[in-house]
């Protein structure tokens, strides 16, 4: 493994850096060649993206140079960007007709830069996907935060819009110090920016390491959780997100519900890897979790996260019954949403706590598979992320409602956004094959089976439930709080279930005089009836999807829980 | 695979209704009658492949061994060791049931032929969808696979009642879908739990229900506080599902609701089948692999029976809606069911499943009569109908024929049911508990006797009123006056106005009595009350050694403690605190 950045590291950051080519091509030919088709570019530039060698790697794989590495996690995190880039563009494109119609066709200039934003963006997630190194991290973070501001500035055309950015950019500046602050504990326990050294550092017997990490660990945690929940948009870092989804436009509110999410798990994830080492790790040591100070990181890990998960399903999810507005309402249970993926990485942190002091492979348990915490956080994510963009886009090309009928040579009213739930009443006869989209996604999230949200919600409370399993249950053990944790992310997905089934019971069970008029552009309706082909490709057959979850979520943790062999002990 | 060899067939059987409903939607623009010909023609085609593979099943060796039948197997979600699967089969405790979904969906097509003209596509297309949802459900042999059609049925259902249902449509749909979501969803945790204890003894993850139940024979949850009680536990998470499906007596109130606005089709399908689910799954989960707890909690769920017959047959006394009325015995009939399950005595239990297909036929029936009632009418109210029985004799002659199946009069279904539930909770009594709580017991049956009394109390006195004494006919033009239930907005009961004034200008009597359709609708369920009631051994037979074995782990505990409780010893009263927990009165 080479530390020093040469030409394979270049090669290696090709998506990242054919994302960032396209994203100048698309600002330059926007503001000089007239462009006005980004989208096309965008598509072209994805695929381009995509094309790089290299993004398919063998499995078990690690390839790195200077401050990237490669493994399945990054792979597995680069085709989800890629595939949830490719959906966004075509919601943004979407996005520019609907605008078009809300506010006349003005600001031509500016509709190439949302791409070309979208793109940086694209491009910062990936590298956060594959650094390996603490600063590359935060760039990419950076890369990740900087685009959003500018996307969600362009869309100021109201009170609500202006005060949608400005909140955001505060907010997220306050995160990012945070997390800097975070890092810089980090770097203050490894001694070296690089992950894989703070890793080892962590993982060593070395006890003085463990004396500094006892004082620096908690602060390192708590600052990087914080940055990392602002992401998430999980509690405590949760309360703007309502105000944001709604003062902005559909398009970015599908952005914003879908990547800084990535970007969070990916953060807690790659930072849940400096306690194992993942696979690899844990091989080349043959033990699980080894020294005191990884294992007191993965506690902490799981602890913290344990309360948060529980806080933020239920606040997003209670949040959300009181909601009327379409995106708020949306919001509150992206919100929640966050807290059933925080669900898996506690769990992964605390099925990896269990691994501490012991050998690895063990020789006296019998590893036999059930899903693993990252596994299920990977799989839940890549349902959550179809059938999310789906609901945006189906929102944004609905676009506006009928005026109300005037006579007279009175002035045209103004038109109406589709902004509340009451605006889809009776779409099921207005637009039959939106209001069946807009249903099967919400469903999906609602996790109904056997829509793919209900996979995914069976692989996290799988992995909830396995955590220790071979562990007495005592009042307050770890066992018993992930069977809490389940119980609660189990409730919580019938309250959810509420205020989705509002939806769909607005646009099935009532009329309207009015309809809608399906103007949100083609492009949008296009992104809408794709995810609805994933949707329907992860209900029939969710194995790839799984698989590819399992491999890349064993590159972080322990590739599956420990199940003990047949024992006396614990039958009465 | 061969599609005829049986897993082909039974394979083809869940799969022809989603075709059919494909082929009902293409047809959409042909018009009603294409749709509706189209669904129907699938139900039959899905009964007569239910039938022969039924009758295939009866005359097998898997039959006779107490096999699975039809056994066929696909991955689903698989990522190593991790395997769900597409596993289908049918066994003695499934058979009935799954030809009861089959035979019920061709009498909810029937009973929606002329009700239904609104929207027809989507409404026989859910209606289909929903169909194969019910078949799946009692074919599953996979934990996860059970469930996700468990829920699913839940969908289509939502839609049915929300889209085409009466003037309260969307908060008792809302209200249906949440109430039994709630409760399954904890179901849900139960049975992962189960198999996640199986996989940590047994050494390998499986979703297999028969490996399941092995494995938990053979490594039971710990039943005691040093092992969590986890037993308990996951029994009370199983009860949560089910026990909202049945309903059970606490958990009932969304079914009324449900019944009373739901179009007459989904009716026929929720009291008909949909009930049965929460049964089936105490049966097929909780008896066999739960065997400690449901020894401790059959007791209060015994009374909790006892106390669904008695409250839901004084409340159904109390109707003056038809269909309340009905709604409310089906929660009366099914504390039978509950009762003999619970009762856990061989006769006892074989009486509530055999009570499972019967109150299925009838309370079908009934919900159907009803409807056929209010598409005539326009009113399902008690007061403002009467003297059917002058003006529609046939429909009168099912409708007494499905009361008295339902009031359990000797020769037709219903009494051979209750009859085995109550004799085998009277044996339970004398000779199956500890002394001291003979009393209970025997009080707890003599109070569900008396619910028998009670029930053909309210079922006559509804059968007097509306069919004989004076012709109180209705209005014509009613529906704004006399009815309380299908009042302004309701779009349909426009719509039924202007058939209904068609119906007026000829105002001959025979026009109310029984359509063709109806006819098909009713006259299956008609055959199956007498066959079952005159030769109930052919429906017994098949399924007695399935429902043994699957209630007996429970009988046995229950039994042994028993036996504890009766003559305490000294070892057994260290060790098991439980009984010390445990009211001796209940």
């Amino acid at each position: 493994m080479t530390t020093q950045t040469s030409l394979s590291t270049f090669l290696l950051a090709g998506p990242e850096i054919t994302l960032v080519i396209a994203a100048l091509v698309i600002f330059l030919w926007g503001a000089f060649g007239g462009l006005r088709q980004g989208w096309l570019v965008a598509l072209a530039g994805i695929a381009a993206a995509a094309c790089w060698p290299g993004l398919a790697l063998v499995p078990g794989e690690l390839v790195a140079s200077g401050p990237l590495s490669i493994d399945a996690f990054a792979a597995f995190i680069r085709g989800m960007v890629l595939a949830a880039g490719a959906g966004l563009c075509l919601v943004q494109a979407g996005d520019h007709f609907r605008s078009a119609v809300t506010h006349g066709p003005v600001r031509r200039d500016a509709s190439t830069c949302e791409e070309a934003g979208t793109f940086l963006l694209l491009a910062g997630l990936s590298l956060v996907a594959s650094a390996n190194d603490l600063v590359l991290l935060l760039a990419g973070l950076e890369l990740v935060s900087i685009p959003t501001y500018i996307l969600l500035a362009l869309k100021r055309t109201d009170a609500r819009g202006q005060e949608a950015s400005i909140k955001y950019f505060f907010l997220s500046l306050v995160a990012s110090a945070l997390f800097l602050y975070g890092m810089a504990c980090l770097y203050g326990i490894g001694g070296s920016t690089s992950l894989a050294e703070i890793g080892a550092r962590l993982r060593s017997p070395d006890a003085r390491i463990s004396d500094t990490a006892t004082v620096l660990l908690p602060v390192a945690l708590g600052m990087v959780l914080a940055g990392a929940a602002f992401r998430l948009a999980a509690v405590p870092m949760h309360f703007y997100a309502p105000d944001v989804y709604e003062g902005t436009g559909p398009a970015n509110a599908a952005l914003l519900s879908t990547l800084p999410k990535v970007a969070g798990v990916v953060v807690l994830l790659r930072l849940l890897s400096l306690g194992t080492g993942g696979t690899l790790g844990m091989m080349a040591l043959n033990q699980g979790v080894a020294g005191p100070a990884a294992a007191a990181w993965l506690t902490f890990f799981w602890q913290t996260l344990a309360v948060l998960a529980a806080l933020t399903m239920t606040v997003g999810n209670l949040m959300a019954l009181m909601q009327t507005n379409l995106r708020r309402l949306l919001a509150c249970s992206s919100i929640a949403h966050a807290g059933y993926l925080l669900v898996g990485v506690a769990a992964a942190a605390a099925a990896d706590a269990t691994l501490a002091g012991r050998p690895f492979p063990s020789p006296d348990t019998a590893w036999t598979g059930a899903l693993g915490g990252t596994t299920a956080t990977l799989f839940y994510l890549a349902t959550y992320i179809t059938a999310t963009i789906g609901v945006f886009a189906a929102i944004t090309y609905l676009g506006h409602r009928w005026p109300e009928w005037t006579s007279g040579p009175a002035p045209q009213p103004p038109r109406q956004e589709v902004t509340s739930v009451d605006d889809l009443d009776g779409l099921s006869s207005t637009n039959p094959v939106a209001a069946f989209s807009l249903a099967v996604f919400l469903l999906s999230l609602a996790g109904i089976p056997p829509l793919p949200g209900f996979w995914g919600k069976l692989s996290l409370a799988m992995a909830a439930l396995e955590v220790d399993w071979t562990a007495r249950a005592t009042p307050g053990s770890r066992r018993v709080i992930f069977l809490s944790l389940a119980v609660v992310l189990v409730l919580n997905a019938a309250i959810a279930a509420a205020y989705y089934l509002r939806i769909v019971a607005a646009m099935y069970f009532r009329s309207t005089k009015r309809g809608v008029q399906a103007d949100g552009g083609i492009g949008a309706g296009v992104a809408m009836l794709a995810a609805l082909g994933l949707v329907a490709l992860f209900t029939i057959q969710p194995r790839p999807l799984l698989s590819a979850s399992s491999r890349a979520g064993e590159s972080i943790s322990a590739p599956h829980a420990l199940l003990a062999t047949p024992q006396a002990s614990t039958t009465p | 695979m061969n599609p005829f060899s049986p897993s082909g067939r039974l394979l083809l059987v869940i799969v022809t209704p989603l075709v059919g409903a494909v082929v009902a939607w293409l047809l959409g623009s042909r018009g009603t009658g294409a749709v509706r010909q189209s669904a129907a023609v699938t139900t039959v085609i899905t009964l007569l492949g239910t039938g022969w593979l039924m009758l295939s099943y009866l005359a097998s060796p898997e039959a006779a061994a107490g096999e699975p039948y039809a056994v066929s197997e696909a991955a689903w979600l698989v990522d190593g060791p991790f395997n769900v699967r597409l596993s289908l089969g049918l066994d003695g405790l499934s058979l009935w049931l799954f030809g009861l979904s089959a035979l019920l969906s061709l009498t909810a097509v029937m009973v929606s032929w002329q009700a239904i003209e609104e929207k027809p596509v989507g409404f026989y297309v859910l209606l289909l969808v929903l169909e194969a949802a019910m078949l799946g459900v009692f074919a599953a042999r996979d934990v996860i696979l059970f469930y996700v059609f468990f829920e699913f049925t839940l969908v289509p259902l939502f839609f049915l009642i929300g889209i085409w249902g009466h003037d309260d449509r969307r908060h008792a749909a809302v209200k249906f879908f949440l109430y039994t979501l709630a409760g399954s969803v904890l179901a849900f945790l139960g049975l992962l739990t189960i198999v996640l204890w199986n996989a940590s003894h047994a050494g390998q993850l499986t979703f297999d229900i028969a490996a399941l139940t092995a494995g938990m024979a053979a490594h039971p949850l710990p039943m005691s506080a040093q092992g969590g009680w986890l037993q308990m536990w996951v029994f009370l998470a199983l009860f949560a599902g089910f026990a909202v499906k049945v309903p059970i007596v606490p958990f009932h109130t969304w079914l009324p609701l449900a019944h009373v606005e739901a179009p007459t089709g989904a009716s026929v399908d929720l009291a008909g089948v949909l009930l049965k689910i929460g049964i089936y799954g105490f049966l097929r989960f909780s008896l066999p692999m739960l065997p400690d707890a449901t020894a401790v909690a059959a007791p209060w769920i015994f009374g909790l029976g006892v106390v669904g017959i008695l409250y839901g047959a004084l409340v159904a006394l109390a109707q003056t809606d038809l269909k309340r009325l009905i709604a409310y015995s089906s929660v009366s009939h099914m504390g039978y069911c509950v009762m003999g399950l619970f009762a856990l005595e061989p006769v006892a239990v074989e009486g509530a499943t055999l009570q499972l297909i019967n109150h299925g036929l009838s309370a079908a029936g009934l919900f159907a009569l009803v409807g056929m009632i209010y598409e005539r009418y326009h009113t399902r109210s008690i007061a403002n109908l009467g003297g059917i029985a002058s003006r529609a004799p046939w429909l009168t002659v099912m409708f007494m024929v499905f009361t008295f199946s339902s009031i359990g009069l000797p020769g037709l279904n219903g009494f051979v049911g209750e009859f085995m539930v109550l004799l085998g909770s009277f044996q339970r009594a004398w000779s199956g508990v500890a002394p001291l709580w003979r009393t209970g017991y025997l009080t707890m049956a003599v109070a569900a006797v008396a619910g028998v009394v009670l029930g053909a109390w309210y079922m006559l006195w509804a059968v007097e009123r509306v069919f004989f004494g004076p012709s109180r006919e209705p209005p014509r033009d009613h529906g704004h006056t006399a009815n309380s239930h299908g009042t302004s907005d309701d779009t349909r009961s426009a719509h039924g106005h202007a058939s209904q004034h068609g119906h007026a200008s000829e105002a001959a009597p025979p026009t109310d009595d029984l359509r063709w359709y109806e006819w098909v609708a009713l006259a299956p369920l008609a055959v199956f009350v007498f066959w079952i009631g005159l030769v109930p051994a052919t429906f017994l037979r098949p399924s007695a050694d399935a429902v043994r074995k699957a209630s007996g782990p429970s009988a046995r505990a229950f039994a042994a403690r028993m036996q504890e409780i009766a003559h305490p010893t000294g070892a057994a009263a260290t060790a098991d605190s439980l009984t010390a927990r445990v009211p001796r009165q209940p």
